[in-house]
């Protein structure tokens, strides 16, 4: 209720907004440009993920000198810090490496973009990116339609930078405006006063120009027209520096938890390196002065030495905050947590280490709790794929209440979860279970070890089999027709039923219990053969539904029919020692309970 | 001596050899305690009143024991 009064208002502003100031459209176009630029990047560098890119990027960034290394070599190329920043929060997003290792590259792009200031102290050079969007996005175009996956993938990032880069020109462009207003030389003021209140117009004007490059060309120009003093144009410096953090907060909106995090490290490095450099000013011109010196920087070249300053102070900060990376990744994590089940965060194994593979009963513990841990995730997705919420299973509520509640107006992207909580943890007890086999001689052990494997698949097609039944699900238990509703809605109680009856399993220590469970979910699977048990006779005779609807309806309750059976199997393996006592129910077990049904 | 033959001379030693065929004894004879007095507690309830699915549960009970019992009598031959 509340986000939609948010949302409301937030377009109501927008609307006003865009209705009396055209600068404020295009600054706003800008931004929305900018951030379907982030989602086209993010899509682009998927399509590379678990190949040729995880290999490069993790040579160049698993080790932190090497990462930092990478953030200067890129950002002195592509003459962006924010760029890399946004690009370093697409890598997060899509797996493709971890925060510490984001973490280094931000802390090289920000010594990185100090050539920056050299080329426009220097030589009075920059390079315009914007002026690559237009081609970029034309190719990238090309590329999307392409059918080859790496070629589409290469297409969403040309076409994702295309976006970037125009829309930071909109909002430039949008901020012309503003640029003009400001005017340094009525600011001039000396001493710690004109530090603090010029680092915070430094921070002001970055926000603003979206661009710390744009802020050190006003600050060498006012530098070298005598408009402020050379303390305040460091000052402006320092300021820039931190502004500039802007861009990679607005990157990270669109993606998940881990960019948010990163984004926040480079507010906090930027933040800390603007701290040192305003309370050691002083120390610092000194050294400026002493290196320019050697630098054969002629001492009234103001413009050239401000780039040194820039460098310096980047670089002590660097420096000071190296020691405390995994402390801030620490920190960063507890700080900002991943909470929402739409959050782009990739899920990975929490037990398998190599450590636990000098036993083979550590093994085999750490992989069924690997492997609970997996279906706890499964729950999740099929919860949802069922249009209900996690906790409406858990609850005490009754089934049919349940069902009512829904978890979602539109469909959840099964496949979009499927990767996020499934892919990765899957792949790696595969993986592990494989080593584990090789280290076991016993006979039980591997069978063991075969049986979580196969319980492990067995989720993943349940998963899969919830991806097609959603859809007709969604539709159909929606629907006008109150016959195919019922049917669809007896498929979505059936399911959430069975979660619940496996939830408990997994929380008690009764057998009686579980074994009971376990039976009579058996005997509720079989009501999902339609054509066993007469209803899609009883509902085509009676013209109650369409064909359409009989054929989804027959498909979907052997969707309905294969998840059950999967998820069942699955709990005797991971949540029961009944399979040990030979007291599962057979086939003819559960006919003869039906048989029983029929005849009463 | 080689290990796993010590392993075995101990085992057989100590009486351990069927110490996985006990366990099973002792879980199956827990778990047909309690089969029985689930079973008694439905038909205490059906008797009150009707219910197709505890009537249900009755029979996946009655039919469980019955297995169970099957069990237990081969683990004792």
């Amino acid at each position: 209720m509340l986000r939609n009064i948010f949302l409301i208002t937030l377009l109501g502003l927008l609307s006003y907004g865009f209705w009396i100031s055209p600068n404020f459209k295009e600054i706003s176009a800008g931004v929305a440009i900018f951030l379907f630029g982030m989602f086209s990047l993010e899509e682009g560098f998927k399509s590379f993920s678990g190949g040729t890119l995880e290999r490069v990027l993790q040579k160049s960034t698993d080790k932190t000198y090497k990462s930092i290394g990478f953030g200067i070599l890129s950002t002195t190329i592509m003459q962006s810090s924010s760029l890399v920043s946004v690009l370093t929060i697409s890598f997060l997003g899509a797996g493709l490496i971890g925060l510490a290792q984001g973490i280094g590259i931000i802390f090289g792009a920000n010594i990185g973009t100090t050539t920056g200031a050299w080329l426009v102290a220097g030589l009075g050079l920059k390079v315009d990116i914007a002026s690559y969007a237009m081609p970029m996005l034309v190719f990238g175009v090309i590329f999307i339609f392409q059918k080859q996956k790496y070629i589409k993938g290469l297409g969403y990032i040309l076409a994702g930078l295309g976006f970037l880069f125009l829309g930071i020109a909109y909002m430039k462009s949008g901020f012309e405006a503003f640029k003009d207003t400001i005017d340094l030389a009525s600011f001039a003021v000396v001493g710690i006063k004109g530090l603090f209140i010029f680092t915070g117009i430094g921070v002001f004007a970055t926000v603003v120009m979206q661009s710390s490059h744009a802020t050190l060309v006003l600050i060498i120009t006012a530098l070298s027209a005598g408009q402020i003093s050379y303390e305040n144009a460091l000052a402006l410096a320092i300021g820039a520096n931190i502004g500039t953090t802007i861009t990679a907060i607005l990157g990270a909106m669109g993606s998940n938890v881990v960019g948010k995090q990163l984004a926040l490290a480079h507010l906090i490095f930027n933040g800390v390196t603007g701290v040192i450099a305003i309370s050691s000013i002083s120390y610092l011109i000194i050294a400026v002065d002493y290196l320019s010196l050697y630098l054969n920087i002629a001492s009234d070249d103001y413009s050239l030495k401000l780039a040194l300053f820039h460098t310096i102070f980047n670089l002590i900060g660097v420096v000071v905050m190296i020691p405390f990376i995994s402390r801030l990744v620490i920190f960063l994590e507890n700080v900002l947590k991943d909470k929402s089940i739409s959050n782009r965060g990739f899920d990975k194994a929490k037990y398998l280490n190599t450590s636990v593979l000098a036993l083979p009963s550590t093994a085999i513990l750490s992989i069924l709790q690997e492997t609970r841990h997996l279906y706890d995730n499964v729950f999740e997705i099929i919860a949802h794929g069922i249009n209900t919420k996690r906790e409406n299973i858990t609850s005490n509520k009754s089934i049919e209440e349940s069902i009512k509640d829904i978890y979602s107006k539109d469909a959840v992207d099964i496949d979009d979860l499927y990767n996020q909580k499934i892919k990765g943890i899957y792949g790696e007890i595969v993986e592990f279970a494989t080593k584990a086999q090789s280290t076991t001689v016993s006979n039980e052990d591997i069978d063991r070890l075969y049986n979580l494997k196969i319980a492990s698949r067995d989720m993943v097609e349940a998963v899969k089999g919830t991806k097609h039944l959603q859809k007709n699900l969604i539709k159909y238990s929606n629907s006008s027709n109150k016959n195919i509703q019922k049917e669809y809605n007896l498929i979505r109680q059936g399911i959430a039923e069975l979660l619940r009856s496996i939830y408990i399993i997994s929380k008690t220590k009764e057998e009686d219990v579980i074994l009971l469970l376990l039976s009579k979910s058996k005997v509720n699977m079989e009501k999902y053969d339609i054509l066993a048990s007469g209803t899609l006779d009883r509902l085509i005779r009676a013209d109650s539904i369409s064909d359409e609807m009989a054929t989804s309806l027959m498909n979907d309750s052997s969707y309905a029919y294969d998840i059950s059976k999967k998820l069942i199997a699955v709990a005797e393996i991971i949540f029961t020692d009944v399979n040990d006592l030979n007291m599962g129910m057979s086939k003819e077990d559960i006919e003869s309970i039906l048989d029983k049904k029929k005849d009463k | 001596m080689g290990i796993k033959r010590f392993i075995k001379t101990t085992r057989e030693l100590l009486g351990l050899h069927d110490e996985q065929k006990e366990s099973k004894k002792k879980a199956l004879k827990s778990l047909l305690k309690k089969l029985i007095q689930r079973k008694r507690e439905l038909k205490d309830i059906l008797k009150e009143r009707s219910s197709k699915e505890l009537q249900e549960e009755l029979d996946i009970v009655s039919l469980q024991i019955k297995k169970g019992k099957k069990i237990l009598h081969e683990l004792y031959e």
